[in-house]
């Protein structure tokens, strides 16, 4: 008996005893530029890079090979929950991280992050080969990485068994033709909820109106009126309700990305015409990607040539086939299924992320006012 | 507490060895409460100070935030009245099969046993899906409960009916079926039978298996998420979206408080009901108390129960089962293949060994942690059966253990977060939080069923040994323990389910990346395409046949005699 309980403490101070990594010096000296002549730097001495991420990273393993081979680095990926939950996880920890690098908060909370105090100050070299479009913080601190829409998609099959049209519009969704087959998710619990909800707002307007009046609101009260699913997850929307490609739902509209399509594809000779889904480009809202050097890291040059090693050609490259989405860098090829059956989003709506970190609570109690 | 038999702790007094017996309960007491006043109180009191107390100043205007606001009155009576009744629905379409598993004997009665704790495994999301396909219109039945109170009380159920079929059954199965017959031959009419004798031996086991199913039902997240549709939500859904989607701590720490107090309170009531009115009889063997289906009640008891289960759990599962085999060229195991396809080699790809590695291997720690602490803490409350003055400091030890069940995995996960940050306890992004995360919540489990095993010890055969001059660490060793070995067996098997399936606070935790078989089914769901959904129903068709065949396993250890799970 008493062995056992002093085998049980034993077991929670070793717990302590094993945990404790060793903590390096820490310093929020601005880190100079890494690179040199062009090239990854390599560490003298063996180094541990923590890179916190959220539970959609990927990277090709032997492409991080690469990096780890180049520069000494050992990384260790740390996934912690969806978007939201990782970013507010870090600025509980603002100051005395968890990690020294932060990747995959988009302009959404972008506001928050740097408002937070979250990050220190690099500037990538490689940011001049960035398409400026995505550069959004002239502060330094934000890194773009990649970029996707998330847009509404349709279920080809069920659109072409019915012979109904199927809509290319915000309008063509409130249509009575299209009652009860539309399903998008809640925009308090999951990103492309809200995505689809400023997309909504950037393009109805009607933001800085605080009455349930407000236009985009009319909007959702159409689509309310008729018969929209709203669900708390992309995972119950898209396999639960969405009756196109593998969704195992009975509704042929979902709010999902653009990128989805090619995931549908087994068969890359398949004609775009035949796909199984497709993707209503003007319902698209551009979402970025960012990483950062974590205020407080215990390897901000280490980071900082993680940073330029996520802006060079071979990540670059290998960010659609991994976690679908495109990269920012300009000229980066695409894989073959990506640049077959993606529709191209020229003009995606938008927002200023300023406005989105000032409005977002309330915009959110908005739309939950009218469907709570 | 589940005492079968509380009476005995007023049985025998022996006033000589009660100041010494209490300093050793205290004892044993100290590391499981040290355990969880380290993992559990701190990391919660941090996390609700930082709330309200932001920068060193109180700030208590949250208080009368959330109290005039009517949608969280609203919230707080949902959550009520929605655990309340998922927990009554749980105990009455559950006591039916807990009687036949107590009473009678049939083909394939051993395997149902071990098969039952296989929804308690699965991931929410998982069994979310499935169900809409059978319940959420278009799907199987036709039928569209989605987003009603209705879809929520049906997975209640689905998740929680293990619980009290394994906790009441095993208990009923080792009541004298004698006793009931007598009652019959005197002219009792059947419900009188249950009422006046079966009911008075088995309502303190209910208690405990419903105030397990109360505190799941009422913390629940993912199915009100997913079924209940906009217009329901929990208490705890409110406090995940205050904490990790808005930072709104002060409102989550009071919503935390609400949440803590409400536990508290529900915890002592059905420790007191446990308490009144408990009888001492004598205990059979399982064996001894089952017999063949021979009257045709009995062989109907027998079918409505498979009928029910077909139903409740064998539709959605087996549609589970059904998708993972069926690949966009027919029927096969491509998804299954699929699992080994590390797509170009991705950071992201599970080896499916490894995941099943992951699980096991996070599973025995949590288990070990778990049974140890249980032990020490299910020795503190039962004591030797000889002190009465120590029984409020046996329910006070058994509600503590108990809090933790009650309170959102959010607020200990984020609370990890801010304490652990600094030498000797820089914890939070260690991979030991991940099985101390999950002992956490399998301790009540085992708690639960060592203390009726305890219990049931006959204090006299302790007596006899010390009268002898044993020392009562030797009276432990070769009274206790033999006894009490199989229970531990028993609370084994739950302790590993509960890891195994287990996947929130974790969730939370910024950790290196270790996945478990849940973590595998989720990232796989969290992509589009056949392949990806394929994947993660086959992912959980093998975490299915792993949990059959674990609690098979641990099953075959089943005490012959003591009342187990």
């Amino acid at each position: 008996m008493k062995r056992l309980c002093v085998v049980a403490l034993a077991f929670a101070v070793l717990a302590g005893a094993c945990g404790s990594s060793g903590s390096s010096t820490k310093s929020d000296a601005k880190v100079g530029p890494v690179l040199v002549n062009d090239a990854l730097p390599h560490f003298d001495n063996p180094v541990t890079l923590r890179v916190l991420t959220h539970d959609s990273f990927a990277v090709t393993q032997s492409v991080l090979d690469e990096f780890e081979a180049a520069t000494n680095v050992r990384v260790e990926l740390m996934p912690s929950g969806d978007a939201v939950a990782m970013t507010n996880a870090a600025i509980l920890t603002a100051g005395n991280p968890v990690a020294d690098l932060i990747f995959g908060f988009d302009e959404n909370l972008l506001g928050s992050v740097l408002e937070n105090n979250l990050l220190q100050e690099y500037t990538p070299q490689r940011l001049s080969t960035v398409d400026p479009s995505y550069v959004l913080d002239s502060s330094g601190m934000a890194t773009p990485i990649d970029h996707g829409d998330v847009c509404v998609n349709f279920d080809r099959v069920a659109f072409t068994k019915s012979a109904t049209q199927i809509p290319t519009t915000f309008d063509g969704l409130t249509e009575s033709s299209m009652m009860k087959k539309f399903v998008v998710e809640d925009p308090s619990t999951s990103t492309p909820g809200l995505a689809f909800m400023l997309a909504t707002i950037a393009k109805l307007g009607g933001g800085d109106d605080t009455s349930a009046n407000a236009k985009w609101l009319s909007y959702w009260k159409q689509l309310k009126g008729n018969g929209v699913s709203v669900v708390d997850s992309w995972e119950t929307a898209y396999y639960g309700s969405f009756s196109g490609g593998s969704g195992k739902g009975d509704r042929p509209l979902v709010v999902s990305y653009a990128s989805s399509p090619p995931a549908e594809v087994q068969d890359i000779s398949l004609a775009v015409e035949s796909s199984p889904t497709g993707v209503i480009t003007d319902t698209c809202y551009r979402q970025t990607e960012f990483a950062g050097i974590l205020r407080g890291a215990a390897n901000p040059r280490a980071a900082a040539a993680f940073l330029e090693f996520m802006l060079g050609s071979s990540f670059q490259a290998d960010v659609p086939g991994q976690m679908y989405v495109y990269p920012v860098v300009t000229g980066t090829q695409l894989p073959d299924t990506f640049a077959k059956y993606t529709a191209a989003v020229s003009n995606p709506l938008s927002l200023p992320f300023a406005d989105v970190a000032a409005n977002r609570d309330r915009w959110i109690a908005q739309w939950s006012a009218l469907f709570r | 507490m589940v005492g079968a038999l509380p009476l005995m702790d007023a049985a025998f007094e022996s006033r000589g060895g009660t100041h010494r017996s209490s300093v050793w309960r205290l004892l044993a007491a100290t590391p499981p409460l040290a355990f969880l006043g380290v993992f559990f109180v701190w990391p919660v009191f941090a996390i609700l100070l930082r709330g309200l107390r932001p920068n060193g100043v109180w700030n208590l205007a949250a208080f009368s935030d959330v109290f005039s606001d009517p949608a969280m009155r609203r919230v707080l009576w949902f959550t009520l009245w929605e655990s309340i009744a998922s927990t009554v629905l749980c105990v009455i379409v559950a006591l039916p099969a807990a009687a036949m598993f107590a009473r009678l004997r049939f083909r394939g009665k051993r395997l149902l046993w071990s098969a039952l704790l296989v929804p308690f495994v699965l991931p929410t999301v998982v069994v979310a899906v499935s169900m809409l396909g059978v319940i959420g219109g278009g799907g199987l039945t036709g039928v569209n409960l989605n987003g009603t109170v209705w879809a929520i009380l049906i997975a209640h159920v689905f998740f929680n009916y293990a619980v009290v079929v394994r906790t009441v059954g095993a208990t009923w199965s080792t009541i004298d079926p004698r006793l009931e017959e007598s009652a019959r031959i005197l002219g009792a009419a059947p419900w009188r039978v249950f009422a006046d004798i079966t009911w008075p031996l088995i309502r303190s086991s209910v208690a405990a298996a419903a105030s397990i199913v109360f505190l799941f039902s009422f913390t629940s997240f993912g199915i009100v998420l997913i079924l209940g549709g906009l217009s329901h939500r929990t208490l705890e859904v409110e406090i995940y979206d205050q904490t990790a989607k808005f930072l709104h701590l002060d409102i989550a720490a009071v919503l935390a408080i609400v949440q803590l107090v409400v536990v508290v309170a529900i915890l002592i009531w059905f420790g007191r009901s446990q308490r009144r009115r408990s009888v001492l009889v004598n205990q059979r063997s399982a064996s001894e108390t089952e017999q063949s289906a021979v009257t045709s009640s009995q062989r109907w008891l027998i079918r409505s129960n498979l009928l029910f289960m077909t139903v409740l759990f064998g539709i959605p599962l087996g549609l589970l089962v059904v998708r993972s085999f069926s690949t966009p060229s027919g029927w096969g195991f491509g998804f299954y293949q699929a699992l080994t396809d590390s797509r170009g080699g991705s950071t992201s790809f599970v080896p499916p060994i490894d995941a099943v590695g992951n699980s096991l291997l996070f599973a025995l720690m949590a288990t070990v942690v778990a049974l140890a602490l249980g032990l020490c803490a299910a020795w503190a409350i039962v004591g030797n059966g000889s002190d009465v003055s120590n029984s409020r400091f046996s329910r006070w030890t058994d509600t503590a253990l108990m809090i933790p069940l009650g309170t959102s995995a959010v607020t200990v996960g984020f609370g990890f977060l801010i304490v652990f940050d600094e030498p000797p306890l820089n914890l939070r992004s260690s991979l030991w939080l991940i099985p101390i995360a999950h002992a956490i919540v399998a301790l009540p489990f085992v708690v639960r069923l060592l203390v009726p095993g305890l219990r049931s010890i006959d204090p006299r055969l302790r007596e006899a040994a010390s009268i002898l001059g044993a020392s009562p660490r030797r009276v432990w060793w070769t009274i206790d323990v033999p006894i009490v070995g199989r229970a531990l067996a028993a609370a084994a098997g739950f302790a590993f389910a509960v890891s195994l399936g287990e996947f929130g606070a974790t969730a939370f935790l910024a950790r290196p990346d270790r996945p478990t078989m849940p973590i595998a089914i989720y990232r796989a769901l969290g992509r589009p395409g056949d392949y990806n959904f394929g994947q993660a129903m086959a992912m959980s068709t093998i975490l299915m046949v792993l949990t059959i065949v674990v609690i098979t396993v641990i099953d075959r250890f089943r005490p012959a005699g003591v009342s187990e799970f």
